[in-house]
């Protein structure tokens, strides 16, 4: 039932955990970066692209109107002409106009024909009436055969015809070769420009998304170092007074308020820290020098005694929170060694199995035979002693506590277990903090730094603590770097 | 035997050099770092005290010198320095002992004692013997007016402890540090425990105890 390593408790329900090394690299930290700056260059080419081609697709339409409809104007003007040349001079009039328009070829590549009932040419410039015609409500469109330069080429002929008293047809037209070959450049010229602009846009778009994803990593990469304690750390910033930079320039400020804060707040802890052990010192010499005069009353005697052990338990706290001070300021420069993690908990769990015997509680080692980390074997010590002790505390009379060390391939796993009060879900992530005592142990002795210490401890290994429901208990676990 | 004390908080200095004259320690002091180098440098000194923050030269910087001119004069550090990280460096420095302030002049007393005696043991000795006690420490066997003990590992090394300081105060730090390398003081007074299963073990029947507690200090082992 106690035992904690066959127990799988839900970390999302039961546990605070205050993991403190490589938060980043969890799932969904990178990555979901990479693809935002990837989703956003993405999303940037298509509206790029799209805005792009309705850009070109209007001017190729508009300018293609444009012309059509000159060319509509040109060739309604001329029937427009020759039909006052009719009803002025008849037949006659109107063949002669288009005689002489046919011979001095009138403007550039106006089509004529005039023909008879059975389709028999009078006038005109077209050799016969067009086959293959195709027609838009007055308008029909065919294509002639002229020959250029070298060959015989296609020639589209947008034209009007209209049927004339007695059957016979006049056709007037206008060749559009040069406007089937401007669409057709447009259309060329389209294609290219929208296809470059993508392309460019795509190169953009990754060299950008790449930008992006290497200055975050950069951030991310700070802020790891800033987290582990090392405060001086500062953002890259670059030359291109971009958002970046903004961003970089302003959480650098910030940092340099905090460094500075923390370490004004480092120093009157530290020298005030150290300026209370002086005077502390002092009484605690005056009251042993009292204690040695043999005429000393029985009632001062204790007294004095009394307060000895006062000033011990403020040397004590003051000791504590220079420790957890000295943690929290990094610890960077921390000598560690190899440490066989499962021998130091066998030996200290001999050590408090007497002091846990005489309280009636079962005190217990199983883990691993050994498993060596490399870390601080005097601090980690002392954040078992304060695991154990606490345990002993609380536990009732009858109850158990078990300490374990498993080992994994990543990290190494110290528990201590035990079937005692436990502690609150919502109380968990406060208790870590200094001074933090759960209401109901208002009564009992102690400093509330027991718990802060060996988070502290833990915090300079870049380990992580979690506090766990041991239904009913407490279970402590600190899963600790190989 | 004569002692060199260099602090620099005159009050407490004061009442050490008072305390320890009343022990019968001859002493002299001195109040800052450069006097005491010279001083120490003269020789003739059993123990320096030294504290660890000093005016014009810091104590570690003393040991230092002292060790590079081959002085090998016992230090011990006093200082208001009281991590885990302090103790260590101090003693890598080499300092022969560590004391946080502030502590009890027990305790003070109990490891002047200690460095004082410590060059007197032989570290090659296989056996040690007080009155009728006796363990060899080869075959890890306790025998006490010709009956064999049986003890654990650690009662063997705790009882080792006290035999090779026969007669000197051996206070809970001490044990705590020697014993179990632990140097720092948890809450329980768990060396108490310990000790009280010793005395079950090597005193429990015979008619003279060997182990006896010194109030406010310690336990001593002597006949």
């Amino acid at each position: 039932m106690n035992d904690p390593g066959r127990k799988q408790p839900d970390r999302n329900d039961s546990s605070h955990h205050a993991s403190l090394a490589h938060a980043a690299d969890g799932p969904g930290g990178p990555a979901r970066i990479r693809l935002s700056s990837e989703r956003l260059a993405v999303l940037f080419i298509a509206v790029f692209a799209a805005g792009v081609t309705l850009v070109l697709t209007s001017v190729y339409y508009l300018s293609a109107k444009v012309v059509d409809r000159e060319v509509d104007a040109v060739i309604s003007a001329e029937v427009a002409h020759l039909v006052d040349d009719y009803s002025r001079g008849g037949l006659l009039q109107l063949v002669s106009t288009l005689r002489s328009r046919t011979d001095s070829w009138g403007r550039f590549g106006a089509v004529y024909l005039l023909t008879e009932a059975n389709g028999q040419p009078i006038a005109g410039n077209l050799a016969r009436w067009p086959s293959n015609v195709r027609s838009y409500n007055n308008w029909i469109e065919f294509e002639i055969d002229a020959s250029e330069a070298g060959g015989v080429v296609a020639h589209p002929v947008r034209a009007q015809r209209f049927l004339l008293p007695g059957g016979r047809r006049l056709l007037v037209g206008t060749d559009i070769l040069e406007r089937t070959r401007l669409a057709s450049s447009l259309r060329t010229a389209m294609f290219w420009g929208v296809g470059s602009i993508i392309l460019l846009a795509t190169l953009f778009g990754i060299s950008y998304s790449r930008g992006i994803r290497r200055r975050v990593r950069a951030f991310a990469t700070t802020c790891e170092s800033i987290m582990a304690g090392d405060l001086s750390q500062r953002l890259p910033v670059q030359t291109s007074h971009d958002e970046f930079d903004t961003l970089a320039t302003a959480v650098n400020r910030m940092l340099e308020r905090i460094e500075q804060q923390t370490s004004v707040l480092r120093t009157t802890f530290d020298s005030a820290a150290h300026d209370l052990r002086g005077p502390l010192y002092r009484a605690r010499v005056r009251i042993e020098e009292t204690l040695q005069h043999p005429g000393l009353a029985d009632g001062s005697r204790e007294t004095m005694e009394a307060t000895l052990a006062e000033l011990e338990r403020v040397q004590r706290t003051l000791g504590t929170l220079l420790q957890i001070a000295q943690a929290d300021g990094g610890g960077r420069d921390l000598p560690t060694q190899e440490v066989d993690l499962a021998q130091l908990a066998r030996e200290l769990v001999e050590l408090y199995t007497p002091e846990a015997g005489a309280r009636d509680v079962s005190l217990e080692y199983d883990g691993v035979e050994h498993m060596t980390i490399r870390g601080n074997s005097q601090l980690l010590a002392q954040a078992l002693v304060n695991l154990i002790e606490n345990a002993i505390k609380y536990v009732a009379p009858g109850g158990r506590i078990d300490v374990r060390v498993t080992s994994g391939a990543q990290a190494a796993s110290l528990i201590v277990a035990d079937n005692g009060p436990g502690i609150p879900a919502h109380e968990r992530s406060r208790i870590l903090q200094p001074f933090v005592r759960l209401e109901r142990d208002r009564e009992r002795v102690g400093s509330g730094l027991g718990l802060s210490l060996v988070a502290a401890v833990m915090r300079m290994h870049r380990a992580s603590i979690e506090l766990l429901d041991n239904q009913p208990g407490l279970i402590v676990r600190c899963t600790l770097p190989r | 035997m004569r002692l060199l004390l260099i602090e620099d908080d005159l009050q407490a200095a004061e009442y050490l050099v008072k305390g320890l004259r009343e022990n019968g320690y001859e002493i002299e002091h001195s109040p800052e770092g450069r006097d005491g180098l010279a001083k120490a440098t003269a020789g003739g000194y059993d123990i320096i005290i030294a504290d660890r923050q000093l005016p014009h030269l810091d104590g570690l910087e003393i040991i230092a010198t002292l060790r590079e001119h081959n002085d090998r004069t016992p230090v011990l550090i006093l200082s208001a320095l009281g991590t885990v990280d302090d103790r260590v460096r101090g003693l890598q420095a080499g300092g022969d002992d560590y004391l946080t302030k502030p502590f009890a002049f027990a305790e003070l007393l109990a490891r002047i004692e200690a460095l004082n005696r410590r060059s007197a043991v032989a570290t090659e000795t296989t056996r040690l013997k007080v009155a009728d006690l006796e363990i060899d420490l080869l075959a890890r066997r306790v025998m006490r007016a010709g009956h064999n003990i049986d003890l654990t590992t650690k009662e063997f090394q705790l009882l080792e402890f006290l035999m090779r300081r026969t007669g000197q105060v051996v206070t809970r730090t001490m044990l705590l540090e020697g014993v179990w390398n632990l140097h720092f003081d948890p809450q329980t007074n768990i060396t108490d425990v310990h000790m009280s299963r010793l005395r079950n073990a090597i005193d429990k029947g015979f008619p003279k105890p060997l182990i006896h507690t010194v109030r406010g200090a310690g336990y001593v082992l002597k006949e």
